[in-house]
């Protein structure tokens, strides 16, 4: 079962094109203020994350990674970024607040992060034996870049935002290290994944009933 | 595989029954049969692996040597006492105006979902299966720990899940590695994750993975164990969530999370030596306990008082392991089921107290033992345990511990640890002595029926039963469990 395209195209320039898309999508996000502008970024993400797997399922001919790519692409590519738009768009407080650092500034950090995971994940891990190894950079920089979304961003909605696309990035590891897990396992922790952001979403509309904002920066109320 | 199966669909069929027979009065004795027999299924399942030695079932998917059995024990003894007490708590406090207001059935649900993925997590054997269970555990807990419409509520379960999704998330990393490690071994096949293969291997793992595997383990199913300094979640959502939930997620939710590092653990001490990880556990240990000691000199609020006594009892384990020596891993073991008794008795007893006296700040609670002599005989139990004092089983676990450090040579931590709990035995001293003596401020009446003593009866039983004497079987069993860890 091979795809046409697969052939047409050289598979490995075509997943290093989507792992590219990748990176910049999550640095997009990163540098973008509103929060419908990252979740956009997020599904960008997710949606070449997809095509990776869909390239792998090609070049290794195993049936479940198809499966599990249709799943990926599904599940974090359509799915969650909708979840995430609903949330917000329920809301009732439009304006956003500033980040905890300017945009300038964590764009800059998150460039000296993306050197920073190229220069340290080629001293662990050489230059890789799979077709692949162009990809684990590619997901500790997000990984990264994703963590520091957490932290700048007084938006509860931000912070599910810079999670998925943590967990993009682990994606993208397990992709190229070792083409994926099992499929069952793959199921699960996708179904995971969608269940964790559907309660994530709940608890955001709960914290501005209860806050009168979706501000985490107002959840100072347990000490000691 | 008979045993093995039955006991990890037996909390989620109960849950679906609790749903289904929501509106009913047969839903309460559903929920406690249920918890029960999770409790029987784990006991049978331990009285197989002593017998017969470990099983594998399900095509490896799941399996239950020492250490799963001796923690399906725990997860079914403290759901069985949680839901028991539950039934009455829970019955007392749907009627508060702070209620979520949960359709009937609801609460049950859940707290058997959150039953049931830790048996599983006790019994999985894939270790990707165990990281679903884990993370399923989260969610479940995550509505149970905002039951309340009130602030702290919604903020503490928002924690929470996030710091929790973060630290899993780098737990699934950790398995990603170790199923890396083992491509050398068995190729792009499934069998990769599955513990009792890569345990057989494990020679032949690639250490410098397995290392960065144990590494993101401990940081992410650490988070969930509630080692310092990834406890800060844990002391908002177990004050906030309703007692008995805070009783399951502080004796069986931490030692699941313990034991699946744990599994990382034995993993890396067969292949790179005991030396790496052990160190690294050491540490993490002493400084949990180092963290919560003056969170519980200071502490005003008596939940979050137990809260910070479950990080310093998990830091206990957690160092008992990294010491290493045979007998400090059977103090450690032991240790597991003993703070399991305790601290859900301390939780629970304290569910009858608060709502009687209306507040959980201790400076509202004096004359405990005056206002109701079971209660108060309870809360006395239960402080002389958390305390570590004889005649109760944590005094002879935590001596195991030390001794256990003292035979391996590491008499550093052994000094640090004597230090930490000599300080938790002088705070919380202090706090029971003026909790539970002097007169009461206020006329007492227990809010609930007599009956809800029943469970809390049998955990105080247990406590100090355990302290004098200790059953053959349940030692063959945590000796077993040690050699689980390390051989």
């Amino acid at each position: 079962m091979n795809f046409p395209i697969a052939e047409w195209l050289p598979t490995s320039s075509a997943i290093n094109l989507l792992a590219g898309v990748f990176l910049l999508s999550a640095l997009y996000a990163l540098s973008q203020r509103r929060t419908a502008a990252c979740i956009a970024g997020y599904a960008w993400n997710s949606i070449s994350l997809g095509g990776i797997a869909l390239l792998v399922a090609a070049q290794t001919h195993a049936r479940h990674i198809w499966f599990a790519a249709a799943l990926v692409l599904a599940v974090k590519g359509f799915l969650i970024p909708r979840l995430l738009r609903r949330t917000l768009a329920r809301l009732k407080t439009r304006a956003e607040a500033e980040p905890f650092l300017s945009i300038p500034a964590s764009s800059l950090i998150g460039g000296a992060l993306v050197a920073l995971a190229f220069s340290q994940t080629r001293e662990l891990f050489g230059a890789g034996t799979t077709i692949l190894a162009a990809c684990l950079p590619i997901s500790v920089a997000t990984a990264l870049v994703g963590l520091l979304l957490m932290v700048t961003r007084p938006q509860a909605l931000m912070m599910v935002v810079g999670l998925v696309l943590l967990e993009n990035a682990i994606f993208l590891a397990a992709v190229s290290l070792t083409y994926g897990m099992p499929l069952v396992v793959e199921m699960g922790v996708l179904l995971d994944i969608l269940v964790g952001v559907a309660l994530l979403g709940l608890f955001v509309g709960r914290i501005e009933e209860s806050f009168e904002s979706a501000d985490i920066s107002r959840l100072t109320s347990l000490k000691g | 595989m008979l045993w093995i199966l039955p006991l990890a669909l037996a909390a989620p069929v109960t849950a679906a029954l609790c749903l289904a027979f929501g509106g009913s009065r047969a839903r309460a004795r559903i929920a406690i049969g249920g918890a029960a027999l999770v409790l029987a299924l784990a006991l049978r399942l331990a009285w197989r692996v002593l017998s017969g030695g470990p099983i594998v079932a399900a095509n490896g998917w799941l399996a239950a040597d020492a250490l799963s059995a001796l923690l399906a024990c725990i997860i079914g003894g403290v759901g069985l006492a949680s839901a028991w007490y539950g039934n009455s708590y829970m019955a007392h406090e749907g009627q508060g105006h702070e209620s979520a207001g949960w359709a009937a059935g609801r609460y049950e649900a859940l707290f058997h979902l959150l039953l049931g993925s830790l048996v599983v997590a006790a019994v999985a054997n894939n270790l990707g299966l165990l990281w679903v269970a884990i993370e399923a555990s989260t969610l479940g807990s995550a509505l149970l720990v905002g039951y309340y419409r009130r602030p702290g509520a919604v903020e503490a379960a928002w924690k929470y899940l996030i710091l929790c999704s973060v630290g899993i998330t780098l737990a699934l990393l950790a398995t990603v590695l170790l199923y890396y490690s083992a491509v050398g071994s068995f190729g792009e096949s499934g069998a990769g994750l599955q513990w009792t293969a890569l345990r057989d291997v494990a020679p032949r793992l690639e250490p410098r993975f397995v290392r960065l595997a144990f590494l993101f383990a401990l940081v992410g199913y650490g988070t969930k164990a509630g080692l310092a300094p990834m406890h800060t979640w844990l002391p908002d959502a177990h004050s906030q969530a309703p007692t008995p939930v805070s009783a399951l997620l502080s004796a069986a939710l931490l030692a699941t999370a313990l034991v699946a590092l744990l599994r990382f653990h034995a993993l890396a001490v067969r292949c790179v030596g005991p030396a790496y990880s052990e160190g690294l556990l050491v540490f993490f240990g002493l400084a949990s306990m180092a963290v919560a000691v003056p969170f519980m000199v200071i502490q005003g609020d008596y939940k979050r008082l137990l809260a910070y006594s479950s990080v310093e009892h998990t830091g206990l384990v957690t160092l008992a392991v990294g010491l290493g020596s045979p007998l400090a891993l059977l103090g450690g073991m032991f240790h597991l089921v003993n703070h399991a008794l305790a601290k859900t008795l301390a939780f629970l007893v304290g569910g009858s107290l608060g709502g009687g006296i209306g507040s959980r700040r201790m400076d509202h609670w004096s004359g405990v033992i005056e206002s109701s002599a079971p209660l108060g005989a309870l809360f006395v139990v239960a402080g002389v345990a958390l305390a570590g004092l004889p005649p109760t089983a944590l005094f002879l676990s935590e001596w195991l511990v030390m001794l256990g450090g003292l035979r391996a040579g590491k008499q550093a931590a052994v000094i640090v640890a004597l230090l930490a709990l000599a300080v938790v035995f002088v705070a919380l001293a202090f706090h029971w002595t003026r909790m539970a003596l002097g007169k009461p401020r206020a006329p007492f009446t227990d809010p609930l029926p007599a009956s809800s003593h029943r469970p809390l009866w049998l955990l105080a039983t247990a406590v100090i039963l355990l302290g004098v004497w200790l059953p053959g079987p349940m030692r063959a069993l945590m000796e077993q469990a040690a050699r689980v860890i390390k051989p």
